[in-house]
């Protein structure tokens, strides 16, 4: 009984998630430490603003990283989506829901091409999304020449990225809504253990009457929708809509989704680990502006902390590993040597 | 002399699991040593402690004469042991040949290839087993037994004191065991010693000089064969009697549920294939290996969807593109290959008995964890899955186990056409005999059933009808009650029968 409720206990402990966790708790102690102002309400809303855009992508790449695949494009596609999404409502006139809507079906289109890609040509996800990658963001910067950018929304729409409600930063319910149906999309349906079981073995899976193509578009076009809603996050927030927008994101998004203990090779993951790791990055990030380091720090620190979460998780297995070997080397000293 | 090889003490444990509670076993030179046990006895188990594969926990391994305290897969490799695993482990995207060479071909100073040379070298080998394989096909375009033939390649090229053989016949048909039994006896003659592992106990007495029989871990006694009788080593492998009288066939068949007519498939060169299949029929579909038996049930089941011909089932002409069309038509289909397509490896137990049901099981596509461990808790209780619970991956099973998952999973659809394809390579005799009573069951409950096996006493004990295939088509169709020289004569193409009546 006693050894049962031990290993329960170091179950838990080790898991990757715990680990992170205690990471993070220790990152916002030394934060609120050095920086006086880092602690408070008015930063710890900052922080949540400053990472919806990049945490949406994370929640919706972990699926697609799930099913053994990855989505390089969406940092292109949240570019193109705000320029479509200014486009919609300041040249052709929509309604702001309706430039909304559209914009949300253009993501979910991109999405479509890259699961087309993928699922008919048969091509490697890293290749098509990195063509798709290049894609996005050059018809962003085609649209509008490069220098042409959208501003003077109304306040209305403003509100969704700068203001409060109640109580709470606008776009946080937004996120909340979706983390939670990402959440139970991937571990609480049919739907996330198809994407694992293609992570793991897509033959198998395809054996077993899984939809494989279906699944795999449906990861990706998931990935698009939400990023074109993270485009429109994005505009609301800073005011304005830029051909480069969310440059980069899409490798904060996967550094995040591997930070949470997702394997890039599929099957294995979850979205609560993914959300830790936006947690973790995000913290760090203000943290550091907080403890009045130059920003290129950051980087560094990020890919530091990816690295160390990494390797702590597999300290444990490094244990087991050597306790397994002892006991074997503990017998050969005492046994007998037979005649030869 | 001392013994080839001795474990003393042995244990190993998995976690929990006591795989291994302290077993000895010694080998001598020059002579076939069979190791018999039930699913999950610990057989490979043993096997991987002595090529390295595993570090035992406890005990001794003396080579030779030599105490041998710490055995990598590489020592062991030096010391002159060989093994061919219960599964294929080449490289699927190598060639033949290329993966013969990695096995073989110690390092040059240059770190060069001598690639003629090597071809040769594999060209040669296949030969003198008898297989039928070009060196420069690449590995995953070869069918579960044709690995199985580059495997024992591979060990026969090693050149090795000692060989170790893991159900190397689980999937062959009657020509390649022929073939694989005379290399075994070559290798004996030589003075190298064999370890034999096999569920097909007619096997152990042709071959076998001695036999040690694992039950739960340990060693339950070593005798030589000749003292033994097939009544005697069931009783010491599984602790009771276990009939292996086939169940009787049922009574008159029901309407055609499955009807193929000149069905064609280019890419797997199946042929103008014309098969009906009854409800309540086992018929049992016999050739040799790369006859074509895998890719018809592989058209059936849509995999490689039929480009020519009709597909009926209960009367009704349909195409099936796609595994989840054929389940949704009520098809069901337990694969050759049960690592690769039988279960997911890394997935649960539960997870993967209920993969072909999700539709059923999650209505609404949300997964209910106690109604699937219910259901899982049966199916490992009908077929006696060894295993600590549903939650266990399938990794973590013995290979016959995983097969009893395999077959769970597709008995969970309930399916109204099953196509069975090695149903029981693997599985103990006890087991089997199980699984053979629930395919009469199932039959007699109204099923069709397509059993595709390369163990003939299966096939001529299990089928009502038995078609023949050679060459992606069916070339006779004889009657369950047929001798086992006509099967094979008939799969060889030696007395051409054409689609006799049936
Ligand atoms: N990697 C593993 N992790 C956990 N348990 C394992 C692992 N490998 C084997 N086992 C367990 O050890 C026991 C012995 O397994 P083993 O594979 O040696 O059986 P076997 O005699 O070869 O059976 P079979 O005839 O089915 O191949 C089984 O209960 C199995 O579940
Ligand atoms: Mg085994």
């Amino acid at each position: 009984m006693a050894d049962s409720t031990g290993k329960f206990w170091k179950s838990i402990l080790l898991r990757h998630e715990t680990i992170l966790l205690i990471v993070l708790v220790l990152e916002w102690l030394y934060f609120n430490s050095v920086g006086p102002r880092f602690g408070s309400l008015g930063n710890t809303f900052d922080i949540v603003r400053h990472s919806v855009e990049i945490g949406l992508l994370a929640l919706v790449m972990t699926p697609v990283i799930l099913t053994g695949g990855i989505d390089l494009s969406v940092g292109s596609l949240l570019g193109l989506c705000a320029i479509l999404f200014g486009k919609f409502w300041r040249d052709a006139g929509m309604p702001l829901p309706v430039a909304g809507v559209c914009t949300l079906g253009i993501g979910a289109l991109a999405g479509g091409l890259n699961a087309a890609l993928i699922t008919r040509l048969r091509l490697p996800p890293l290749i098509v999304t990195l063509g798709t990658y290049s894609l996005f963001r050059g018809l962003a910067e085609a649209i509008t020449s490069g220098v042409d950018t959208f501003t003077n929304f109304p306040a209305s729409f403003l509100f969704l990225g700068q203001d409060r409600w109640l109580g709470i930063p606008a776009q946080a319910p937004i996120f909340i809504i979706v983390a939670v149906a990402v959440w139970l999309l991937v571990h609480g349906t049919t739907f996330g253990r198809s994407f694992r079981a293609i992570g793991f073995a897509p033959e198998g899976a395809r054996y077993a009457g899984i939809p494989v193509n279906r699944r795999i578009a449906l990861a990706y076009v998931l990935a698009g929708a939400v990023a074109a809603l993270a485009a429109i996050i994005y505009t609301a927030r800073l005011g304005q809509a830029k051909a480069d927008a969310g440059t980069g994101y899409e490798l904060f998004a996967i550094t995040a989704v591997v930070l949470g203990g997702t394997s890039i090779f599929g099957g294995i993951g979850s979205v609560h680990g993914t959300l830790l790791g936006v947690a973790a990055i995000a913290v760090l990030n203000n943290g550091l502006v907080h403890a009045r380091q130059p920003r290129e720090v950051a980087g560094m620190l990020t890919g530091g902390l990816l690295l160390l979460a990494l390797s702590s998780s597999a300290v444990p297995r490094l244990f087991s590993r050597l306790r397994s070997r002892k006991p074997a080397k503990a017998t050969q000293t005492v046994s007998p040597t037979p005649a030869s | 002399m001392p013994p080839l090889l001795q474990l003393a003490n042995v244990t190993k444990s998995f976690g929990a699991v006591r795989a291994l509670k302290g077993v000895s076993f010694d080998l001598q030179g020059g002579e076939i040593h069979a190791l018999l046990g039930e699913n999950g006895a610990g057989k490979s188990t043993l096997i991987k402690v002595v090529t390295g594969a595993h570090q035992p926990d406890g005990g001794t391994i003396t080579v030779a004469g030599q105490l041998v305290p710490h055995l990598s897969p590489a020592s062991a490799h030096k010391l002159g042991i060989a093994c061919i695993y219960q599964q294929p482990a080449l490289f699927p995207d190598l060639t033949v040949a290329e993966n013969i060479g990695l096995r073989l071909e110690p390092a040059t100073a240059t770190r060069t290839v001598n690639w003629p040379g090597r071809r040769d070298r594999a060209a040669k080998l296949l030969k003198r087993i008898g297989a039928d394989i070009d060196p420069d096909t690449e590995v995953r375009n070869l069918s579960m037994p044709e690995q199985q033939l580059v495997e024992i390649a591979c060990a026969l090229g090693a050149e090795a004191r000692i060989v170790i053989m893991d159900e190397p016949t689980a999937s062959l048909t009657q020509k390649e065991q022929h073939l694989l039994f005379a290399v075994v006896r070559g290798l004996r003659d030589n003075g190298v010693g064999v370890i034999y592992i096999s569920h097909r106990l007619e096997e152990i007495f042709a071959l076998a000089d001695r036999v040690t029989v694992l039950r739960d871990g340990e060693s339950v006694g070593t005798s030589k064969t000749d003292d033994m009788t097939e009544t005697s080593l069931i009783r010491l492998m599984v602790g009771r009697e276990v009939s292996q009288i086939y169940p009787p066939a049922a009574g008159a068949p029901g309407e055609v549920a499955l009807s193929l007519k000149n069905v064609s498939c280019g890419a797997s060169g199946i042929k103008n294939v014309t098969l009906e299949v009854r409800a309540g029929e086992v018929v049992g579909l016999a050739g040799l290996v790369g006859a074509g038996r895998t890719e018809l049930a592989r058209v059936l089941f849509g995999l490689t969807p039929a480009d020519a011909g009709e597909i009926a089932l209960q009367g009704r002409a349909v195409v099936i593109a796609s595994p989840a069309e054929a389940i949704a038509k009520g098809m069901a289909y337990v694969p050759e290959d049960r690592r690769r397509h039988g279960i997911i490896l890394e997935m649960p137990i539960a997870a993967n008995v209920t993969m072909a049901i999700q539709r059923r099981i999650f209505p609404g596509a949300w997964l209910r964890p106690k109604a699937e461990r219910q259901l899982t808790l049966e199916y490992i209780r009908d077929l006696a899955v060894k295993t600590y619970g549903p939650e266990a991956p399938g990794g973590s099973l013995s290979g016959g186990n995983q097969q009893k998952v395999s077959l769970a999973r597709w008995l969970a659809t309930k399916p109204k056409v099953l196509i069975l394809d090695e149903p029981t390579q693997g599985v103990d005799v006890g087991a089997k005999s199980e699984i053979h009573k629930l395919i009469r069951r199932l039959a007699r409950e109204g099923m069709a059933v397509l059993m595709i096996s390369s163990d003939l006493p299966e096939i001529l004990g299990m089928s009502d009808r038995i078609a023949v295939m050679r060459g992606g088509t069916i070339t006779a169709m004889l009657p369950g009650k047929s001798d086992a020289h006509e099967v094979m004569s008939a799969a060889l193409g030696q007395a051409e029968k054409g689609v006799a009546a049936c």
